[in-house]
């Protein structure tokens, strides 16, 4: 039957005039068409590929081959090979006179093509001589090519004929010209910034193809700038009422609906101009709920229009009544079978829990449906949805959620997304920081290779920061439950790098604080870290630098630095390591090992991770070195600018040049030792020096390479600093050692926070914190096979502050009943003050109605209020006169 | 910007139209396309008919052992997205009479006229039939 119908078709072909085809082309296709695999096809188009490049070579090839080849090339492009050897021929064929070939070449170019290849220069004369053509076909195919191939330097080249052609009499030319202004604008909005009115003007286009083309422009200019297009709302309503009443062409119908993808644009248009301006939005109003109330929801180009309504509605400044027909349709679209009506319920519901955060509730088994379908599409519409709606009383249970599908994903690019939807959500709504700690946890065992080195840092911040609250105790427990929780996890296999390096860093600076874990058991951990992990690099110098923190937190305890011997190997071992990062990491420790407390305090501060390092850019700790030396007869340093004897260069430039000179001036800081520096405060400069005799072109180059992790590490704690660190640092290296230490060479305030004093009590309060942590743990897992309950935690929501509630919730006798859930919901949402606080649904509607409320009073049906107003506001100027 | 490509593909993986409307090299349109496909063929009828790839969101439809794939950005309708592709796949029919993959093969130049008329600057700017087809019959008769 199929071949039967290739026959009759190859007939019907043979008897078509421009358009034929030779027998050559047809068993081309054929043969495709017919390829069972990759391999069969890559090899029929490597030959025509050989083929094509002898035919096209030859001169006298008559122009509908020509044409026919191009046709060819396309095939050989699209199916995967490089085409370029006949992209010439493309260009060719649009110099032709003949409006088929010239549009094929033009078609091939912009297909071969992007606006930056060389080839386009020859095509720019082509396209503005096409642009004046009589022939409007001629003029068409050239305004395609406008769109596709003019680049930023090119479109002055054809903008005046362009906009010329806004005002040409065929309907076709002026939309197409619309469209090329449109992507000017797009490439470069600079060079028709003085054009923007035209857009405006072709709204009123006498066609209505015009019209709808002109919205696309228009929609982007809106977009930029809202408050420019405001005086268009009523022109933009007009045009949707006639759209609506049928005033336009039969021909722009789709399904009975007149002219829906107008209809579409208009309601975006619409939605940004009435976002947050209650004014504008109220002209609207009438006829978005006319929309609404013709629609034929039985289509699905009527239910497209539905939901763009929905979008329009929840975008502008909220009415009464369109919500609760948006709300309505919601419904419906959640009750329907089809997938795609639920997966736009769902977008819909998100949309519009925004302003009215009771109405994701009445659904709140719907969208449990739709999280639990194996449709993943669906699945994810809905997480986007809970990402949407969640408070500090269900950040839980959406998290916890979400965690366990992230785990069960391969994807990485969505997985990437959901780790940092998760991350985002635990730092905004944390209940505890144990549960934070845990989640955060659970995403780095799981997605820690994927989620941004940001989020690493942030963790280690906000270990180091606490809460932000002046609650010391609340901070150490925080961190004695990170390294609770990490000295747990610390031997499971396949860690992710990122994992373990946050890991090893808090382990570092808290490990031994609450002194619950003696630092010979720490840094056995430590070492075991860095043993299992040997070709990773970055983990082994994260570890061996909390060594370092571990012994001189001894040291300056006033106790002994107890090496253990297998540290004492790995130290041994690292001495010799092939990076000279991991060398000079070794060499610190064991240099901070034999010094005396005193000094230990000045180099490792305790706790101090935070404190602004502040960095001496230019070095003036050295002046007195540089002084002695010139003194001794030294010359004095000239400045490479001064030296090479450019002095009017640019600002930018001097800068860069400074930056070298930075450079250069470092390796001299290396090089030599500073005998004049004050002893008692070991400068990280003289004392690196002394400590690192390691080559200095290796040391320059590694320390570039592996500084890159650490700097924001140890200096997580300043947000401001760290961009301006993340550069010094790499530069100057080793930036866990230097950073603390490098501030009291410059700035001799001491560092030190009595970490003692605090250990004992913190201690005790820690292991509390952590029982609790786990007891209330374990009921929330238990929450989740249960639909009603997952409904009742996802929605009512019990408190923040008090998770036993949750966990009581599930002690309520078993009424499955949907408004028994609520009512209990309701319950303990009373009982508890917090609660009402956070979770109570109808405070945040008041808050949101109210405006509407005073308005409009809600006995009132606001649409005939408004269409009394619409007729008095009516323009006559009414840019429309292609419906008349 | 919208739409951001339109394919067809059959069932076989083979691409049959491919209209980008930003820059990518072969490589990455071949692997782009091999992803999607693969993702859309795992999916069964009941499923939505739409896919988030990477950045992009698709909307797919299967006419026979033709699949039409639309990527869109964040902010387009996916259902108007799903109906513009049965326009598309009407428009064809009116033109072409009952289309079938070897019609589009066979006049790949012509499916691609008519995606120019309805799509530009990936915006839908054209939705009328007769609009669409009228400067290709012309060129047909000119010729």
């Amino acid at each position: 039957m199929e071949q039967l119908k290739t026959i009759g078709r190859e007939l019907a072909m043979g008897s078509q005039g421009g358009f034929g085809q030779s027998k050559e082309f047809l068993d081309l296709i054929k043969s495709i068409g017919e390829t069972r695999s990759k391999n069969e096809e890559d090899r029929i188009v490597l030959r025509e590929i050989e083929t094509l490049k002898t035919r096209l070579a030859n001169p006298n090839t008559p122009k509908f081959k020509l044409k026919e080849y191009l046709i060819r090339l396309l095939y050989v492009e699209m199916l995967g090979h490089d085409a370029s050897f006949g992209y010439i021929y493309a260009v060719k064929m649009t110099h032709d006179e003949n409006l088929l070939f010239k549009r094929t070449g033009y078609l091939a170019v912009t297909l071969f093509l992007n606006e930056d290849h060389d080839l386009i220069i020859l095509i720019v004369n082509t396209i503005q001589k096409d642009l004046r053509s009589d022939n409007y076909l001629v003029v068409c195919a050239a305004l395609n090519a406008v769109c596709r191939l003019i680049n930023e330097e090119t479109i002055p080249a054809v903008l005046p004929q362009v906009v010329e052609l806004l005002g040409h009499q065929k309907e076709a030319v002026r939309k197409k010209a619309v469209m090329a202004l449109h992507r000017f604008y797009q490439r470069a909005p600079g060079s028709v910034s003085h054009l923007i009115s035209n857009f405006r003007k072709r709204l009123s286009d006498s066609d209505p193809g015009v019209m709808g083309a002109t919205l696309c422009p228009l929609f982007d200019l809106i977009t930029t700038d809202v408050n420019a297009y405001k005086d268009l709302v009523i022109s933009f309503v007009n045009i949707l009422k006639q759209v609506v009443e049928r005033r336009l062409p039969k021909s722009f119908d789709y399904r009975q609906m007149p002219a829906p993808f107008i209809q579409i644009k208009l309601l975006k248009i619409l939605g940004l101009l009435g976002n947050g301006d209650k004014k504008t939005s109220e002209h609207m109003y009438t006829i978005v709920g006319d929309i609404m109330r013709k629609i034929d929801s039985t289509s699905n180009i009527g239910n497209a229009v539905l939901y763009e309504c929905i979008c329009c509605i929840s975008s502008i400044h909220p009415n009464p009544k369109l919500l609760e027909a948006a709300a309505d349709a919601i419904s419906k679209f959640l009750k329907s079978d089809s997938h795609n009506m639920k997966y736009l319920g769902i977008d819909a519901l998100g949309r519009l829990t925004k302003i009215s955060p009771e109405i994701a509730e009445q659904h709140q088994l719907a969208v449990i449906d739709c999280l639990e379908d194996p449709d993943d599409t669906l699945k994810r519409k809905t997480f986007e949805l809970l990402y949407k709606m969640t408070k500090s009383s269900n950040v839980e249970v959406i998290v916890n959620r979400m965690i366990d599908y992230m785990i069960n994903i391969n994807d990485n690019h969505y997985k990437t997304e959901i780790a940092s939807r998760c991350v985002e959500l635990a730092e905004q709504f944390a209940p505890s920081n144990q549960w934070f700690i845990q989640t955060m946890n659970k995403v780095f065992e799981h997605a820690g290779d994927l989620v941004n080195a940001k989020v690493a840092h942030n963790l280690m911040r906000l270990i180091a920061e606490g809460f932000g609250e002046d609650d010391d105790t609340a901070d150490s427990q925080l961190r004695s439950s990170a390294v609770e929780s990490y000295l747990h996890i610390i031997g499971e296999p396949k860690l992710p790098s990122a994992f373990l390096q946050v890991i090893c860093w808090v382990l570092g600076e808290y490990g031994t604080a609450d002194g619950k874990y003696s630092a010979s058991y720490i840094s056995g951990r430590l070492c075991d870290v860095a043993e299992a992990h040997s070709t990773d690099d970055i983990v082994k110098a994260y570890a061996v630098t909390a060594l370092g923190k571990i012994y001189s937190f001894e040291i300056a305890a006033g106790r002994k630095a107890e090496v253990l011997p297998e540290c004492e190997s790995l130290i041994e071992e690292l001495l010799a390591s092939h990076s000279t990062d991991l060398q000079q990491r070794a060499y610190e420790v064991q240099a901070i090992v034999g010094i005396d407390a005193h000094a230990v305090e000045n180099i490792m501060p305790m706790d101090a991770s935070c404190e602004d390092i502040e960095i001496d850019k230019s070095l003036s700790f050295l002046d007195g070195y540089i002084q002695q030396a010139i003194e001794k007869g030294a010359q004095p340093y000239v400045p490479e600018s001064e030296r090479s004897g450019m002095s009017n260069i640019s600002n930018f430039k001097s800068q860069e040049q400074h930056e070298s000179l930075t450079h250069s001036l470092r390796f001299e800081a290396y090089e030599l030792p500073k005998p004049s520096m004050a002893p008692h405060v070991p400068p990280v400069l003289a004392s690196s020096t002394e400590l690192v005799p390691v080559p200095d072109p290796y040391n320059h180059t590694e320390v570039h390479y592996s500084a890159t992790p650490m700097p924001s590490v140890s200096n997580a704690g300043s947000s401001e600093l760290k961009l301006r660190l993340d550069g010094v640092q790499k530069k100057w290296g080793r930036p866990s050692y230097s950073s603390p230490a490098s501030s009291t060479s410059n700035n001799d305030a001491p560092k030190i926070q009595n970490g003692t004093t605090q250990r004992d009590s913190v201690g005790s309060a820690n292991s509390k914190a952590r029982d609790v942590s786990y007891e209330s743990r374990k009921p929330q897992v238990g929450i989740s096979p249960e639909k009603q309950k997952l409904a009742a935690s996802l929605f009512g929501g019990a408190s923040k502050s008090d998770r036993r509630q949750s966990s009581s919730s599930q002690k309520v006798p078993k009424n499955n009943s949907h408004s028994a859930d609520k009512s209990h919901v309701e319950k303990t949402a009373t009982s508890d003050t917090v609660a009402i606080k956070t979770s109570q649904p109808p405070q945040d509607l008041l808050d949101l109605g109210e405006p509407t409320g005073t308005s409009i009073p809600p006995s009132l049906d606001p649409f005939t209020q408004l269409e009394g107003l619409l007729d008095l506001t009516q323009d006559p100027t009414t840019l429309n006169t292609w419906w008349r | 910007m919208g739409i951001r490509f339109v394919l067809m593909v059959n069932k076989q993986g083979q691409t049959r139209l491919a209209q980008y409307y930003e820059y990518l090299t072969i490589e990455e349109r071949r692997a782009l396309e091999g992803e999607i496909v693969r993702k859309c063929l795992a999916r069964n009828e009941q499923q939505c008919s739409f896919v988030e790839h990477r950045n992009y969101k698709i909307v797919y439809r299967r006419y026979a052992s033709l699949f039409f794939l639309v990527g869109v950005d964040n902010e387009e309708n996916e259902l108007a997205i799903l109906e513009f592709i049965h326009l598309l796949v009407e428009t064809m029919d009116r033109h072409f009479g009952n289309v079938c993959e070897l019609d589009i093969m066979f006049h790949l130049e012509k499916a691609h006229f008519m995606l120019e008329e309805m799509v530009m600057n990936g915006c839908i700017v054209e939705t009328s039939k007769s609009n669409i087809l009228s400067p290709i019959q012309l060129m047909e008769k000119a010729s």
